[in-house]
Protein backbone atom coordinates (compact mmCIF):
# COMPACT_ATOMS: atom_id res chain seq x y z
CA UNK A 1 0.00 0.00 0.00
CA UNK A 2 1.27 3.42 -0.86
CA UNK A 3 2.49 5.62 1.74
CA UNK A 4 0.28 8.42 1.19
CA UNK A 5 -2.76 6.10 1.86
CA UNK A 6 -1.01 4.53 4.69
CA UNK A 7 -0.91 7.92 6.47
CA UNK A 8 -4.18 8.98 5.73
CA UNK A 9 -5.29 5.32 7.46
CA UNK A 10 -3.50 6.11 10.05
CA UNK A 11 -4.46 9.56 10.78
CA UNK A 12 -8.01 8.49 10.21
CA UNK A 13 -7.30 5.50 13.17
CA UNK A 14 -5.67 8.24 15.10
CA UNK A 15 -9.31 10.70 14.94
CA UNK A 16 -11.53 8.03 15.09
CA UNK A 17 -10.52 4.75 17.37
CA UNK A 18 -10.77 1.13 15.63
CA UNK A 19 -14.09 0.43 16.97
CA UNK A 20 -14.97 2.84 14.81
CA UNK A 21 -13.04 2.43 11.54
CA UNK A 22 -13.13 -0.70 9.23
CA UNK A 23 -11.16 -0.31 5.73
CA UNK A 24 -12.75 -1.16 2.06
CA UNK A 25 -10.43 -2.83 -0.24
CA UNK A 26 -11.08 -2.47 -4.18
CA UNK A 27 -7.73 -4.41 -5.15
CA UNK A 28 -7.76 -5.76 -8.36
CA UNK A 29 -5.76 -9.63 -7.46
CA UNK A 30 -5.55 -11.78 -3.98
CA UNK A 31 -1.76 -10.77 -3.43
CA UNK A 32 -2.15 -7.04 -3.13
CA UNK A 33 -5.32 -7.14 -1.30
CA UNK A 34 -4.16 -9.52 1.16
CA UNK A 35 -0.79 -7.34 2.02
CA UNK A 36 -3.43 -4.21 1.99
CA UNK A 37 -5.53 -6.35 4.33
CA UNK A 38 -2.48 -7.00 6.48
CA UNK A 39 -1.09 -3.70 6.33
CA UNK A 40 -3.74 -2.05 8.51
CA UNK A 41 -3.69 -4.74 10.39
CA UNK A 42 -0.57 -5.68 11.60
CA UNK A 43 1.91 -2.80 9.79
CA UNK A 44 2.82 -2.78 6.31
CA UNK A 45 4.65 -5.92 5.70
CA UNK A 46 6.67 -4.54 3.91
CA UNK A 47 8.45 -2.03 6.19
CA UNK A 48 8.42 0.73 4.08
CA UNK A 49 5.43 3.21 4.99
CA UNK A 50 4.48 4.63 8.18
CA UNK A 51 2.50 1.78 9.46
CA UNK A 52 5.74 -0.29 9.19
CA UNK A 53 5.59 -1.64 12.87
CA UNK A 54 2.37 -0.16 13.78
CA UNK A 55 -0.38 -2.53 14.14
CA UNK A 56 -3.47 -0.53 13.87
CA UNK A 57 -5.61 -3.75 13.93
CA UNK A 58 -8.27 -2.40 11.53
CA UNK A 59 -10.46 -5.11 9.96
CA UNK A 60 -10.23 -4.46 6.20
CA UNK A 61 -12.93 -5.99 3.54
CA UNK A 62 -12.95 -6.15 0.05
CA UNK A 63 -15.76 -4.73 -1.99
CA UNK A 64 -16.75 -7.52 -3.16
CA UNK A 65 -16.96 -9.55 0.09
CA UNK A 66 -20.79 -10.70 0.03
CA UNK A 67 -21.20 -9.28 3.53
CA UNK A 68 -19.96 -5.54 2.36
CA UNK A 69 -21.58 -5.88 -1.35
CA UNK A 70 -25.29 -6.35 0.37
CA UNK A 71 -24.38 -3.35 2.49
CA UNK A 72 -24.28 -0.92 -0.68
CA UNK A 73 -26.70 -0.07 -3.10
CA UNK A 74 -27.22 -2.26 -6.03
CA UNK A 75 -27.95 0.21 -8.56
CA UNK A 76 -24.34 2.10 -7.41
CA UNK A 77 -22.40 -1.41 -7.21
CA UNK A 78 -24.01 -2.15 -10.38
CA UNK A 79 -22.26 1.18 -11.79
CA UNK A 80 -18.88 1.08 -10.03
CA UNK A 81 -17.86 -2.45 -9.36
CA UNK A 82 -19.81 -4.70 -11.32
CA UNK A 83 -17.98 -4.85 -14.64
CA UNK A 84 -14.47 -5.19 -12.65
CA UNK A 85 -16.11 -8.28 -10.55
CA UNK A 86 -16.72 -9.99 -14.08
CA UNK A 87 -12.69 -9.84 -14.65
CA UNK A 88 -11.74 -10.43 -11.09
CA UNK A 89 -10.95 -13.46 -9.03
CA UNK A 90 -13.66 -12.50 -6.18
CA UNK A 91 -13.87 -15.24 -4.39
CA UNK A 92 -9.70 -15.68 -4.34
CA UNK A 93 -9.60 -12.28 -3.46
CA UNK A 94 -12.57 -12.24 -0.74
CA UNK A 95 -10.54 -15.44 0.41
CA UNK A 96 -7.16 -13.92 1.22
CA UNK A 97 -8.68 -10.77 2.75
CA UNK A 98 -10.78 -12.93 4.92
CA UNK A 99 -7.53 -14.99 6.10
CA UNK A 100 -5.72 -12.01 6.69
CA UNK A 101 -8.52 -10.67 9.06
CA UNK A 102 -8.77 -13.55 11.21
CA UNK A 103 -5.41 -13.60 11.43
CA UNK A 104 -4.48 -10.42 12.80
CA UNK A 105 -7.76 -8.69 14.29
CA UNK A 106 -9.72 -10.26 17.32
CA UNK B 1 21.22 -4.48 26.52
CA UNK B 2 23.60 -6.81 27.01
CA UNK B 3 26.96 -5.84 25.22
CA UNK B 4 27.95 -8.93 24.00
CA UNK B 5 25.30 -8.21 21.69
CA UNK B 6 26.56 -7.77 17.44
CA UNK B 7 26.06 -4.38 16.71
CA UNK B 8 24.03 -3.75 13.42
CA UNK B 9 24.17 -1.54 11.34
CA UNK B 10 21.73 -1.01 8.24
CA UNK B 11 21.93 0.65 5.61
CA UNK B 12 18.55 0.91 3.38
CA UNK B 13 17.09 3.52 0.19
CA UNK B 14 15.28 6.43 0.49
CA UNK B 15 11.98 4.02 -0.14
CA UNK B 16 12.20 1.95 3.02
CA UNK B 17 13.88 4.72 4.54
CA UNK B 18 10.04 6.54 4.91
CA UNK B 19 11.28 9.71 2.63
CA UNK B 20 9.04 8.38 -0.55
CA UNK B 21 9.44 7.09 -3.40
CA UNK B 22 10.98 8.02 -6.91
CA UNK B 23 10.85 11.51 -6.43
CA UNK B 24 12.57 11.31 -3.76
CA UNK B 25 15.55 9.73 -4.82
CA UNK B 26 17.73 12.14 -5.11
CA UNK B 27 18.47 12.35 -0.98
CA UNK B 28 21.62 12.36 -0.35
CA UNK B 29 22.87 10.10 3.07
CA UNK B 30 21.73 10.80 6.77
CA UNK B 31 22.05 8.20 9.73
CA UNK B 32 19.70 7.54 12.45
CA UNK B 33 20.32 5.55 15.74
CA UNK B 34 18.38 2.77 15.86
CA UNK B 35 16.25 1.01 13.48
CA UNK B 36 14.41 2.24 10.10
CA UNK B 37 11.70 0.75 8.49
CA UNK B 38 12.27 -3.02 7.47
CA UNK B 39 15.50 -2.46 10.49
CA UNK B 40 12.51 -3.40 12.43
CA UNK B 41 11.12 -6.92 11.12
CA UNK B 42 15.58 -7.32 11.27
CA UNK B 43 15.98 -6.24 14.75
CA UNK B 44 12.97 -8.81 15.58
CA UNK B 45 14.23 -11.45 14.14
CA UNK B 46 17.67 -11.23 15.65
CA UNK B 47 17.09 -9.82 18.72
CA UNK B 48 18.93 -13.17 20.33
CA UNK B 49 22.16 -12.15 19.35
CA UNK B 50 21.97 -8.89 17.49
CA UNK B 51 20.75 -5.37 18.17
CA UNK B 52 20.72 -2.92 15.28
CA UNK B 53 22.40 0.50 16.30
CA UNK B 54 22.03 2.65 13.74
CA UNK B 55 20.58 2.82 10.12
CA UNK B 56 22.19 4.85 6.84
CA UNK B 57 19.68 6.01 4.34
CA UNK B 58 20.43 7.04 1.05
CA UNK B 59 18.62 8.02 -2.31
CA UNK B 60 19.29 5.61 -4.71
CA UNK B 61 19.59 8.38 -7.80
CA UNK B 62 21.88 10.14 -5.25
CA UNK B 63 23.89 6.98 -4.64
CA UNK B 64 24.29 6.14 -7.87
CA UNK B 65 24.84 9.50 -9.48
CA UNK B 66 27.82 10.07 -6.68
CA UNK B 67 29.26 6.36 -6.50
CA UNK B 68 32.24 7.96 -5.41
CA UNK B 69 31.28 10.42 -3.34
CA UNK B 70 28.40 8.87 -2.17
CA UNK B 71 30.09 5.30 -0.91
CA UNK B 72 32.89 7.55 0.76
CA UNK B 73 29.52 9.42 3.13
CA UNK B 74 27.79 6.96 3.47
CA UNK B 75 30.58 4.43 4.87
CA UNK B 76 31.53 7.17 7.18
CA UNK B 77 28.19 7.24 8.70
CA UNK B 78 27.98 3.17 9.29
CA UNK B 79 31.87 3.70 10.12
CA UNK B 80 30.19 6.14 13.24
CA UNK B 81 28.44 3.54 14.70
CA UNK B 82 30.94 0.74 15.58
CA UNK B 83 29.49 -1.42 13.40
CA UNK B 84 30.03 -6.07 13.81
CA UNK B 85 28.40 -6.68 10.94
CA UNK B 86 26.56 -4.42 8.16
CA UNK B 87 23.62 -5.26 6.98
CA UNK B 88 22.04 -3.93 2.88
CA UNK B 89 18.79 -3.63 1.74
CA UNK B 90 17.25 -6.43 1.07
CA UNK B 91 16.66 -4.32 -2.48
CA UNK B 92 14.86 -7.56 -4.07
CA UNK B 93 14.78 -6.72 -7.69
CA UNK B 94 15.13 -3.11 -7.52
CA UNK B 95 18.92 -2.59 -9.68
CA UNK B 96 19.48 0.83 -8.51
CA UNK B 97 18.89 0.39 -4.76
CA UNK B 98 21.05 -3.32 -5.45
CA UNK B 99 23.94 -1.66 -6.55
CA UNK B 100 23.99 0.52 -3.58
CA UNK B 101 23.73 -1.52 -1.46
CA UNK B 102 26.85 -3.79 -2.98
CA UNK B 103 29.00 -0.91 -3.47
CA UNK B 104 28.05 0.18 0.33
CA UNK B 105 28.93 -3.78 1.07
CA UNK B 106 32.14 -3.66 -1.31
CA UNK B 107 33.72 -0.44 1.02
CA UNK B 108 32.59 -2.03 4.29
CA UNK B 109 34.27 -5.30 3.12
CA UNK B 110 37.47 -3.40 2.06
CA UNK B 111 37.77 -0.16 4.64
CA UNK B 112 36.24 -1.83 7.84
CA UNK B 113 36.61 -5.34 7.59
CA UNK B 114 33.36 -6.63 9.01
CA UNK B 115 31.25 -9.15 7.47
CA UNK B 116 28.43 -7.75 5.35
CA UNK B 117 24.94 -9.35 4.72
CA UNK B 118 22.38 -8.49 2.19
CA UNK B 119 19.23 -9.82 -0.02
CA UNK B 120 18.29 -9.55 -3.15
CA UNK B 121 16.57 -11.40 -5.94
CA UNK B 122 19.01 -13.26 -8.12
CA UNK B 123 18.76 -11.33 -11.23
CA UNK B 124 19.42 -7.92 -9.40
CA UNK B 125 22.93 -6.21 -11.29
CA UNK B 126 24.32 -5.68 -7.92
CA UNK B 127 24.09 -9.69 -7.24
CA UNK B 128 26.57 -9.96 -10.39
CA UNK B 129 28.85 -7.40 -9.36
CA UNK B 130 28.69 -7.41 -5.78
CA UNK B 131 28.65 -10.96 -5.12
CA UNK B 132 31.74 -11.17 -3.61
CA UNK B 133 31.79 -8.61 -0.81
CA UNK B 134 28.49 -9.92 1.17
CA UNK B 135 26.37 -12.76 2.24
CA UNK B 136 23.40 -12.08 -0.81
CA UNK B 137 20.46 -14.55 0.59
CA UNK B 138 18.26 -15.06 -2.14
CA UNK B 139 14.79 -12.93 -1.83
CA UNK B 140 11.60 -12.83 -4.23
CA UNK B 141 11.70 -9.99 -6.81
CA UNK B 142 9.33 -7.58 -4.81
CA UNK B 143 9.14 -6.04 -2.00
CA UNK B 144 6.04 -8.37 -0.94
CA UNK B 145 8.93 -10.88 -0.48
CA UNK B 146 9.98 -8.98 3.18
CA UNK B 147 8.40 -11.56 5.06
CA UNK B 148 10.42 -14.57 3.73
CA UNK B 149 13.91 -12.27 3.28
CA UNK B 150 14.23 -11.39 6.76
CA UNK B 151 14.30 -14.50 8.11
CA UNK B 152 16.28 -15.40 5.50
CA UNK B 153 19.11 -12.63 6.35
CA UNK B 154 18.99 -13.43 9.94
CA UNK B 155 19.42 -16.98 9.26
CA UNK B 156 22.87 -15.83 8.18
CA UNK B 157 23.36 -13.52 10.96
CA UNK B 158 22.64 -15.70 13.67
CA UNK B 159 25.24 -17.64 12.19
CA UNK B 160 28.29 -15.26 11.93
CA UNK B 161 26.97 -14.07 15.76
CA UNK B 162 27.34 -17.93 16.89
CA UNK B 163 31.32 -17.92 14.90
CA UNK B 164 29.90 -20.58 12.23
CA UNK B 165 29.86 -20.40 8.41
CA UNK B 166 26.58 -19.75 6.56
CA UNK B 167 26.23 -22.12 3.76
CA UNK B 168 26.62 -20.93 0.10
CA UNK B 169 23.92 -22.09 -1.65
CA UNK B 170 21.20 -22.92 1.40
CA UNK B 171 22.23 -19.52 3.04
CA UNK B 172 23.37 -17.63 0.32
CA UNK B 173 24.12 -16.85 -3.28
CA UNK B 174 27.84 -18.24 -3.68
CA UNK B 175 30.36 -15.65 -3.28
CA UNK B 176 32.65 -17.36 -5.98
CA UNK B 177 35.59 -16.67 -3.39
CA UNK B 178 38.16 -19.73 -2.80
CA UNK B 179 39.98 -20.72 0.46
CA UNK B 180 42.64 -23.13 0.73
CA UNK B 181 42.23 -25.79 2.69
CA UNK B 182 43.61 -29.06 3.46
CA UNK B 183 42.39 -32.65 1.53
CA UNK B 184 42.84 -36.08 2.61
CA UNK B 185 44.03 -37.13 -0.34
CA UNK B 186 46.19 -35.94 -3.09
CA UNK B 187 44.70 -34.43 -5.95
CA UNK B 188 45.91 -37.15 -8.59
CA UNK B 189 43.98 -39.43 -6.66
CA UNK B 190 41.17 -37.64 -6.44
CA UNK B 191 40.81 -36.61 -10.27
CA UNK B 192 41.18 -40.43 -10.96
CA UNK B 193 38.29 -41.21 -8.14
CA UNK B 194 36.29 -38.63 -9.91
CA UNK B 195 37.10 -40.02 -13.65
CA UNK B 196 36.29 -43.96 -12.20
CA UNK B 197 32.84 -42.76 -11.06
CA UNK B 198 32.23 -40.85 -14.06
CA UNK B 199 32.96 -44.18 -15.95
CA UNK B 200 31.24 -46.26 -13.86
CA UNK B 201 28.06 -43.45 -14.17
CA UNK B 202 28.10 -42.88 -10.57
CA UNK B 203 27.07 -39.58 -9.16
CA UNK B 204 29.76 -37.07 -9.29
CA UNK B 205 30.46 -33.62 -9.00
CA UNK B 206 33.84 -31.13 -9.48
CA UNK B 207 35.71 -29.87 -6.87
CA UNK B 208 35.82 -26.47 -8.89
CA UNK B 209 32.53 -25.60 -10.97
CA UNK B 210 33.26 -23.47 -14.48
CA UNK B 211 31.76 -20.22 -14.46
CA UNK B 212 29.13 -19.45 -16.79
CA UNK B 213 30.42 -16.76 -19.23
CA UNK B 214 27.61 -14.68 -21.32
CA UNK B 215 30.37 -13.88 -24.03
CA UNK B 216 28.80 -12.36 -27.23
CA UNK B 217 31.66 -12.73 -29.61
CA UNK B 218 32.11 -9.38 -31.84
CA UNK B 219 30.77 -9.47 -35.27
CA UNK B 220 32.58 -8.54 -38.33
CA UNK B 221 33.66 -5.04 -38.71
CA UNK B 222 31.91 -3.54 -41.53
CA UNK B 223 33.75 -2.94 -44.34
CA UNK B 224 31.91 0.00 -45.87
CA UNK B 225 29.50 1.98 -43.62
CA UNK B 226 28.67 4.61 -46.79
CA UNK B 227 26.60 1.65 -48.24
CA UNK B 228 25.46 -0.26 -44.59
CA UNK B 229 21.93 -0.13 -43.97
CA UNK B 230 22.27 0.90 -39.75
CA UNK B 231 19.02 0.03 -37.15
CA UNK B 232 18.61 1.57 -34.02
CA UNK B 233 17.43 -1.13 -31.43
CA UNK B 234 16.82 0.78 -27.55
CA UNK B 235 16.21 -0.66 -24.03
CA UNK B 236 16.00 3.18 -23.13
CA UNK B 237 12.22 2.93 -23.87
CA UNK B 238 11.90 5.96 -26.59
CA UNK B 239 8.60 5.00 -28.27
CA UNK B 240 6.01 7.29 -30.39
CA UNK B 241 4.03 9.64 -28.11
CA UNK B 242 1.86 7.69 -26.21
CA UNK B 243 2.96 4.87 -25.89
CA UNK B 244 1.13 3.23 -28.39
CA UNK B 245 1.91 -0.43 -27.67
CA UNK B 246 1.60 0.03 -23.72
CA UNK B 247 5.34 -0.68 -23.16
CA UNK B 248 5.61 -1.42 -19.16
CA UNK B 249 7.61 1.00 -16.99
CA UNK B 250 9.44 -1.83 -15.35
CA UNK B 251 9.70 -5.63 -16.16
CA UNK B 252 8.64 -4.73 -19.74
CA UNK B 253 6.77 -7.69 -21.33
CA UNK B 254 7.02 -7.19 -24.73
CA UNK B 255 9.14 -4.18 -27.43
CA UNK B 256 7.80 -2.52 -30.10
CA UNK B 257 8.60 -2.02 -33.71
CA UNK B 258 7.99 1.42 -34.93
CA UNK B 259 8.41 3.78 -38.13
CA UNK B 260 11.47 5.68 -38.97
CA UNK B 261 10.30 6.43 -42.43
CA UNK B 262 9.14 10.24 -42.56
CA UNK B 263 10.80 11.09 -38.96
CA UNK B 264 14.23 13.22 -39.19
CA UNK B 265 14.07 14.03 -35.74
CA UNK B 266 12.26 13.34 -32.18
CA UNK B 267 10.44 16.03 -30.40
CA UNK B 268 8.30 16.04 -27.61
CA UNK B 269 5.62 15.55 -29.92
CA UNK B 270 6.18 12.81 -31.88
CA UNK B 271 7.74 10.66 -29.11
CA UNK B 272 8.74 10.28 -25.20
CA UNK B 273 10.24 7.24 -23.41
CA UNK B 274 8.57 4.78 -21.34
CA UNK B 275 11.22 3.69 -19.26
CA UNK B 276 10.71 3.66 -15.77
CA UNK B 277 12.69 4.11 -12.82
CA UNK B 278 14.87 7.19 -14.12
CA UNK B 279 14.20 11.28 -14.22
CA UNK B 280 12.41 10.87 -17.59
CA UNK B 281 12.34 14.48 -17.97
CA UNK B 282 15.33 15.15 -20.80
CA UNK B 283 14.20 11.73 -22.96
CA UNK B 284 10.76 13.34 -22.89
CA UNK B 285 11.98 16.94 -24.13
CA UNK B 286 14.06 15.32 -27.17
CA UNK B 287 14.42 11.42 -27.89
CA UNK B 288 17.30 12.16 -29.53
CA UNK B 289 19.52 12.20 -26.41
CA UNK B 290 18.40 8.46 -26.37
CA UNK B 291 18.12 7.39 -29.76
CA UNK B 292 20.52 9.78 -31.73
CA UNK B 293 18.24 10.13 -34.95
CA UNK B 294 18.68 13.66 -35.74
CA UNK B 295 22.74 13.20 -35.99
CA UNK B 296 22.33 10.04 -37.83
CA UNK B 297 19.87 11.64 -40.41
CA UNK B 298 22.97 13.99 -41.04
CA UNK B 299 25.66 11.42 -41.04
CA UNK B 300 23.25 9.72 -43.75
CA UNK B 301 22.20 12.83 -45.83
CA UNK B 302 26.54 13.35 -45.49
CA UNK B 303 27.07 10.04 -46.83
CA UNK B 304 28.86 8.51 -44.18
CA UNK B 305 25.91 6.14 -43.43
CA UNK B 306 24.37 4.07 -46.11
CA UNK B 307 20.93 4.21 -44.92
CA UNK B 308 18.85 4.07 -41.48
CA UNK B 309 16.87 1.20 -41.75
CA UNK B 310 12.96 2.22 -41.85
CA UNK B 311 12.34 0.95 -38.43
CA UNK B 312 13.36 1.16 -34.89
CA UNK B 313 13.05 -1.23 -32.30
CA UNK B 314 12.44 -0.39 -28.58
CA UNK B 315 11.52 -2.24 -25.09
CA UNK B 316 12.33 -1.09 -20.97
CA UNK B 317 15.25 -2.34 -19.68
CA UNK B 318 13.75 -1.10 -16.04
CA UNK B 319 14.13 -4.43 -14.36
CA UNK B 320 13.13 -6.89 -17.25
CA UNK B 321 14.35 -10.14 -17.15
CA UNK B 322 17.46 -11.61 -18.47
CA UNK B 323 15.26 -14.43 -20.11
CA UNK B 324 12.95 -11.68 -21.84
CA UNK B 325 15.66 -9.69 -23.06
CA UNK B 326 16.83 -12.92 -25.27
CA UNK B 327 13.51 -13.37 -26.41
CA UNK B 328 13.12 -10.02 -27.33
CA UNK B 329 16.79 -9.79 -28.82
CA UNK B 330 16.43 -12.50 -31.09
CA UNK B 331 13.11 -11.52 -32.29
CA UNK B 332 14.40 -8.01 -33.61
CA UNK B 333 17.37 -10.09 -34.91
CA UNK B 334 14.95 -11.98 -36.78
CA UNK B 335 13.37 -9.07 -38.07
CA UNK B 336 16.61 -6.99 -38.61
CA UNK B 337 17.98 -10.08 -40.88
CA UNK B 338 14.53 -10.09 -43.24
CA UNK B 339 15.06 -6.42 -43.94
CA UNK B 340 19.24 -7.10 -44.56
CA UNK B 341 20.33 -4.52 -42.10
CA UNK B 342 23.82 -4.56 -41.67
CA UNK B 343 24.97 -2.56 -38.29
CA UNK B 344 22.46 -2.35 -35.15
CA UNK B 345 22.99 0.89 -33.08
CA UNK B 346 21.86 -0.19 -29.24
CA UNK B 347 21.00 2.09 -26.69
CA UNK B 348 20.25 2.23 -23.07
CA UNK B 349 18.94 4.69 -20.60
Amino acid sequence: MDMENQRRIKEAADKYGQDELIIVLGGAEAEASGLAAETVSNGDPTFAGPLAGVQLGLKAYHIMEPDVKAEVDPAVYEEQVSLMEMVMDADAIAAEVKSIREQFTS
Amino acid sequence: MASNKLRIVHYINQFFGGIGGEDKADIGPFAKEGTVGPGMALAAATAECAEVVGTVVCGDSYFNENLEKATAEVLERVKAFQPDIVVTGPAFNAGRYGMAAGAVAKAVTEHLGVPVVSGMYPENPGVELYRKYAFIVETGNSAAAMRAAVPAMAVVIKKLAAGKQPLPGPDYMPRGLRKNFFASERGAKRAVNLLVKRLRGDHFSTEYPMPVFDRVEPNQAIKDLTRAKVAFVTSGGIVPKGNPDRIEASSASKFGKYSLADLTDFNPDNSQTAHGGYDPVYANQDADRVVPLDAARELEKEGVIGKIHDYWYATVGNGTSVANARKFAAAIAEDLRQYDVDAVVLTST
